[in-house]
């Protein structure tokens, strides 16, 4: 049985529809990336699992009961913020042990007085004390443990937020965008170390954010929404070469995938409407298609060598590996200076190739690494 | 350092001395007069200099009055409209901060109202309810009427502050099981502290300096706080200054000592919020 399940979850704020009919399955122990451009909704989604945001319809369900209206306590989830979200008049060890504290809570301490002489009398309580020390271990917060959460870096911040979710030993960890905020390097490491974590702890994990990076070589699968809606729910690896649509296509990877307007007609294949391509195989059946292809899967040649021709608009030197921005030479208004986004294609290349800006060129492609997509829909063909 | 740093800092200091003086003085002069004659401020004139040798002259006159009782009174007026504008003030600016209610903006323009409207004009109606209720001649009652003003301001200032805590902190402790009254207590309160030590000189100062409505309600003279018994002071035909002195310089010193005790909270407070930390 799923860990959770959407069936047509919708959240609207006024007239204003952010998720529209969600529909999925997280299964149970697997790392689940919602991925999206800011405002698609998947940050309202992770809130609506946590019990912070009100459904508008449909049911959410947590193993098999709806859990519409439960309240966050009862769902049993940990939940990392992107703003870490600590509390900064307590000290780390006070900020790990806040939820072991609250499990023990008592009404009385409700009392402003009580609950700090409760607090420290439940900090030292031999099995919140050493439950806390064994976590601030396992995220090498030892050293923190009596420092105060501005006196820490934004890693160090990061690792006791994860320490505060890890605690309780919840079965979900929600993770709302958690690496935004640390600096490229940081996050590189922060991400292997969340990917450890999930494997050493073996519970579900819903993580959101708009990093595809992150998304890519975190997820064990990977649901892409955009505009509250879901566009594709899949392995990261089906979601990089077999995108549903043109915007997941757009979307993921990074440049993204190369998509050009097409025609197929009586004499074969015509790409952006003039550049006609012996394209070798069977082509779609439509007339008007988009002509999808990955930049690693273009190959880069001399003028006159390849199938398209082309002139370098853009060389983005990356060390191992090198992009180059190419513009289709249709023949016809190529020299008008006028440059849609269409228009310029992407070749990634391993190693320099030496390209300069302006220099004629030509690229080539296998058939079968086309995706066909539909004009109107955007929505895959092959 | 250079000549005009060391002239910029020379002015500096003669500027924060003046200020020093023009605000001690006032304190200064009471403890003088207070430590002067009768003879002296009624005939020859005031001796500058304090004259500590008049001391069992002023005792002897300040105990002919339960001057002691009278600052109790003060005390527990000040005290208890403090803490009851803290506790009903941090729960209004809670909900008027967190919660979406109808009647919200109403309610904010009621307790704006209150500010608006001067303790003169309502007291011949709160005069006419305090009778109903029993209230007239009582503490309890002056309480509950400086509350009345002080409640709004703390309820704003408490507001204001917590509308500058993030909500993600609320809801990280409502995941962690907190519950809902005592994220308030827990976690909302000890992050918004400078605030409440602002909203609380405020009430606490309204409850000390309380004079119209003491004076009109209370008319045993055990009730009094100090500062309707230093009015009583002044007679038909004679004004002991001295002895007005004195005790308006035992008033004080209380007031001055919690004012200094959280007065780095306050500074923080008024400055929370303006700086993106």
């Amino acid at each position: 049985m799923p860990a959770l399940t959407f069936t047509n979850v919708s959240k609207t704020f006024g007239d204003n529809t952010v998720i529209n009919a969600f529909s999925a399955d997280i299964h149970d122990g697997e790392f689940l990336v919602l991925l999206g451009p800011s405002g698609c909704g998947k940050s309202t989604l992770l809130r609506m699992i946590a019990g912070l945001s009100d459904i508008t319809s449909g049911d959410l369900l947590f193993n098999g009961d709806i859990a519409n209206d439960w309240e966050p306590k009862k769902r049993g989830v940990a939940f990392v913020f992107q703003t870490y979200a600590l509390y900064p008049h307590m000290t780390v060890r006070e900020n790990i042990a806040f939820p072991l504290i609250m499990d023990a809570f008592r009404k009385w301490y409700h009392l402003p007085i009580v609950n700090i002489v409760a607090r420290h009398r439940l900090m030292r309580r031999p099995d919140i004390a050493e439950r806390t020390l064994r976590i601030a271990q396992q995220l090498e917060l030892e050293s923190l443990l009596d420092r105060r959460p501005a006196s820490l870096s934004g890693g160090q911040r990061q690792r006791v937020a994860l320490a505060r979710a890890l605690v309780r030993n919840p079965s979900l960890y929600l993770l709302d965008e958690p690496l935004s905020n640390l600096d490229a390097k940081l996050r590189t490491q922060m991400r292997s170390e969340i990917s450890a974590l999930h494997h050493k702890v073996g519970k579900t994990f819903v993580y959101v954010t708009h990093d595809q990076v992150e998304a890519m070589t975190m997820a064990s699968r990977i649901i892409v929404m955009n505009k509250g809606i879901v566009q594709q729910v899949d392995t990261p690896d089906e979601i990089y070469d077999r995108p549903a649509n043109t915007f997941v296509a757009r979307f993921v990877g990074s440049p993204p995938m190369n998509l050009i307007a097409a025609s197929v007609g009586d004499k074969g294949l015509k790409l952006s409407g003039k550049l006609a391509v012996e394209h070798g195989t069977a082509l779609p059946s439509q007339r008007e298609v988009t002509f999808g292809i990955r930049p690693e899967k273009l190959s880069l040649h001399a003028a006159g060598e390849g199938r398209l021709p082309a002139r370098v608009t853009v060389v983005e030197r990356l060390g191992a590996e090198t992009v180059i921005g190419c513009r289709l030479l249709t023949g016809e208004d190529d020299q008008s200076g006028r440059l849609l986004e269409t228009d310029l294609v992407f070749v990634r290349v391993s190693g320099n190739p030496k390209m300069q800006i302006g220099e004629p060129c030509s690229l080539d492609y296998r058939a079968e690494d086309v995706l066909w997509f539909d004009v109107d829909t955007g929505q895959r063909l092959s | 350092m250079s000549f005009n740093k060391l002239t910029l800092k020379f002015l500096r200091y003669l500027l924060i001395g003046v200020l020093v003086v023009l605000a001690g003085f006032p304190v200064y002069w009471m403890a003088a007069t207070a430590l002067s004659l009768n003879s002296e401020l009624y005939g020859t004139g005031q001796v500058v200099w304090p004259q500590p040798q008049n001391f069992p002259e002023l005792m002897l006159e300040l105990g002919q009055v339960p001057i002691g009782l009278w600052l109790f009174n003060t005390l527990l007026i000040a005290a208890g409209g403090t803490v009851l504008s803290l506790t009903l003030g941090s729960l209004a600016g809670y909900a008027l901060s967190r919660f979406r209610f109808h009647g919200k903006g109403v309610v904010g323009f009621l307790l704006f109202m209150t500010q608006v409207v001067p303790e003169a004009l309502i007291l011949v109606p709160l005069y006419a309810m305090f009778i109903t209720f029993g209230l007239l001649n009582s503490l309890t009652g002056l309480v509950l009427a400086n509350v009345g003003f002080s409640l709004p301001v703390a309820c704003f200032v408490l507001k204001g502050a917590m509308d500058a805590v993030p909500y993600e902190i609320e809801e990280s402790a409502i995941i962690d099981n907190c519950p809902r009254f005592s994220v308030l207590t827990m976690i909302i309160l000890p992050l918004i502290m400078p605030s409440i030590a602002a909203a609380a000189v405020v009430a606490f100062f309204a409850g000390w300096n309380e004079f119209l409505f003491a004076s009109t309600f209370l008319m045993d003279r055990g009730n009094w706080p100090a500062s309707v018994g230093l009015a009583s002071f002044v007679g038909q035909y004679e004004t002991p200054m001295s002895a007005v002195m004195g005790a308006a310089l035992v008033f004080s010193l209380p007031a001055i000592v919690f004012f200094l005790l959280i007065q780095r909270k306050i500074v923080a407070g008024l400055t929370a919020g303006a700086v993106k930390g």
